[in-house]
């Protein structure tokens, strides 16, 4: 029983803390039309900072270098991690929103995060190199005694309440006119800017804001594994977070669920019960790849909407009963309308 | 470069003033020296052969591509090199050649997202959600009239993309009345459009025109509604004020009908 629990909670936390990458990548993409080709960056360097924040000191002669070091109780740690990801967001927006869009934006986007990954890899000073960070330690860990099984639903009802929190920010925004002015931007830029409207402002704020809830989940994936290597977030695995965003449905949130669901949970566990082969022990997560790639092409092939496409939005006209009213007979039975 | 001047030269009652206005393409001299003013309250249209530099003036107004020399004043303050957003907000709202809807959004939408001021700053979001409701409701109100002045009423909850040709158009004139604009130009607003359609776009232009008192620029090769709209014209050509006046008398000017018919024009800006 034990054993099946923890098995669940640890998928539990996978999900949630892939929901939150996919609901941070909807923000920029779904709703704003930003092409952000290292997603997964982000992920890291919030679970790095927030690791670095949270780790006592670098011991002299351990083998283990990575700066600061503070000690810092997890909400402050946590806290850092996700300003880190979010001022990540505002200084490689600054190079790529201003004047690149669409499938250079993608390029820039995908070259700092490349960038990022030689220089964090082979820097080993910063957060260990290639080694990466580990023995991170847990969050309220020793706020008492707990037993592995309780720690771990203790961690999945955190994670839990982080997600539900940021999906209904999430939903606030896109229904907001901030949110409605994103879509806009994500239709037609030029536009947008023609009408008065600071569409590189808007931009920025959508790429900020999807790194934060990046870096959320990157705090997440470090204070639960307690380790973070370059391993763990290979370019590969922006394109799982776009797969589960483009299959479950980009611009719904909702969507974004079930993307993160399918991707996430039934690929990555159902792969993990294929019998091993030994010769070739990288084939069960190629297939996974496999896997999600395929999921992608009967997607944009079959339903290029993804499978809960984005809602049409409707305003409320019930206090407008009298003008609606007024308004149906002024139209005095139009029944054609335009021009064709 | 352009000054952002505030020149008190310009007289009251002009809405839009570009003066030596220059920009060149490498070495080709797109818009050469053009020069012309439009009154407030007015419809006025901007004619040239293809190549006098019209879409280059427009973009150059609207803040699209910035000015080598000259100056745009709207309402009397230089706005020659700002940002198109800085354009937009001081009352010049453009439109486009071909109809660019927000596709994925509805009809509502489209409009509701073209006003000024919605309240859409991230702090409402944050701390004051009601801010947004509350000018959305007014909105809403605002974009149903204008929806029905339009007669795209019942097709408010459709998405744009849905949209025929000739709707699109009108969506594109009523979203730019949502904005308030004090200056509206219309990038050739009848390319591609039915004469049944010419003919309403003109009396909603028109319309606007008297109800709301908006200043027109109509960039427009359809010289029938140029005609029957506007109060004055622009004749451009190689990229210079070529001649003004009403049609009638543009008619007359032996210049103007040179420029059109092609003549020595089309030799220089074939070449």
């Amino acid at each position: 029983m034990d054993i099946i629990l923890g098995y669940v909670t640890t998928i539990l936390v996978f999900f949630f803390t892939y929901n939150i990458f996919t609901l941070g990548l909807n923000i920029q993409f779904g709703y704003t039309g930003i092409l952000n080709f290292t997603v997964i960056t982000f992920m890291a360097i919030g679970g790095y900072v927030a690791g670095v924040l949270a780790m006592p000191k670098a011991a002299a002669g351990s083998g283990i270098y990575y700066i600061l070091g503070l000690n810092l109780p997890w909400p402050i740690a946590a806290l850092g991690g996700v300003l880190a990801a979010g001022l990540l967001g505002y200084l490689i927006g600054q190079i790529a929103l201003k004047r690149l869009r669409s499938d250079y934006l993608a390029i820039v986007t995908l070259a700092t995060g490349t960038l990022l990954y030689g220089l964090i890899g082979n820097g080993t000073s910063i957060f260990d190199g290639w080694q990466g960070l580990f023995n991170v330690p847990q969050p309220f860990a020793g706020f008492r005694t707990w037993t592995p099984l309780g720690y771990s639903i203790f961690f999945t009802i955190i994670t839990a309440i982080l997600f539900v929190l940021l999906w209904l920010f999430a939903n606030r925004i896109y229904k907001s006119p901030l949110g409605r002015v994103m879509r806009a931007v994500r239709d037609d830029q030029d536009v947008v800017e023609a009408f008065g409207k600071n569409t590189f402002k808007v931009r920025m704020t959508a790429m900020v804001i999807g790194s934060m809830y990046v870096g959320v989940g990157g705090v997440l994936t470090i204070a639960y594994i307690t380790a973070l290597s370059p391993a763990g977030w290979t370019t590969g695995e922006t394109f799982v977070v776009w797969a589960a965003l483009l299959v479950g449905g980009r611009g719904n949130n909702f969507g974004a669920i079930v993307g993160s669901f399918l991707v996430a949970v039934v690929f990555n566990e159902a792969t993990r019960y294929l019998p091993q082969i030994p010769a070739h022990p990288n084939l069960i997560p190629d297939i996974r790849y496999v896997l999600i790639g395929l999921a992608v092409i009967l997607s944009v092939y079959f339903r290029p909407q993804g499978m809960f496409p984005e809602k049409k939005n409707t305003f409320l006209e019930v206090p407008l009963g009298d003008s609606s009213k007024a308004i149906e007979e002024h139209l005095g039975g139009l029944s054609k309308v335009g021009e064709q | 470069m352009t000054t952002i001047s505030n020149d008190q030269s310009t007289p009251v009652n002009v809405a839009l003033e570009v003066e030596s206005l220059k920009k060149s393409f490498g070495g080709v001299a797109a818009v050469d020296g053009v020069s012309f003013s439009v009154e407030k309250g007015t419809i006025t249209g901007l004619i040239g052969p293809n190549g006098a530099g019209k879409s280059t003036m427009v973009n150059l107004i609207s803040g699209a591509l910035k000015p080598d020399s000259g100056h745009i004043r709207l309402d009397g303050h230089g706005i020659g090199g700002l940002e198109p957003h800085q354009i937009g907000a001081r009352g010049l709202i453009r439109t486009f050649q071909i109809s660019r809807e927000y596709p994925d959004m509805t009809v509502m939408e489209n409009l509701i997202v073209s006003a000024a001021n919605q309240g859409e700053k991230l702090i409402n979001v944050c701390f004051r959600p009601s801010v947004g409701k509350k000018r959305d409701r007014e909105l809403v109100e605002r974009a149903l009239y204008t929806l029905v002045t339009f007669g795209l009423y019942p097709l408010r909850n459709e998405y744009a993309r849905n949209l025929s040709g000739g709707q699109k158009r009108l969506l594109e004139l009523s979203r730019a009345v949502m904005a308030d604009p004090k200056v509206l130009l219309l990038d050739e607003p009848m390319a591609g459009v039915n004469p049944a359609l010419i003919e309403k776009l003109g009396e909603h232009i028109v319309g606007l025109n008297k109800e709301l008192g908006t200043t027109f620029v109509l960039v427009e090769h359809n010289l029938e509604i140029v005609e029957k709209i506007c109060s004055k014209v622009i004749v451009v050509a190689l990229g210079t004020t070529l001649a003004v006046g009403t049609m009638a008398e543009l008619r007359k000017n032996q210049a103007v009908v040179d420029a059109y018919l092609g003549g020595d024009v089309s030799e220089r800006v074939g070449s």
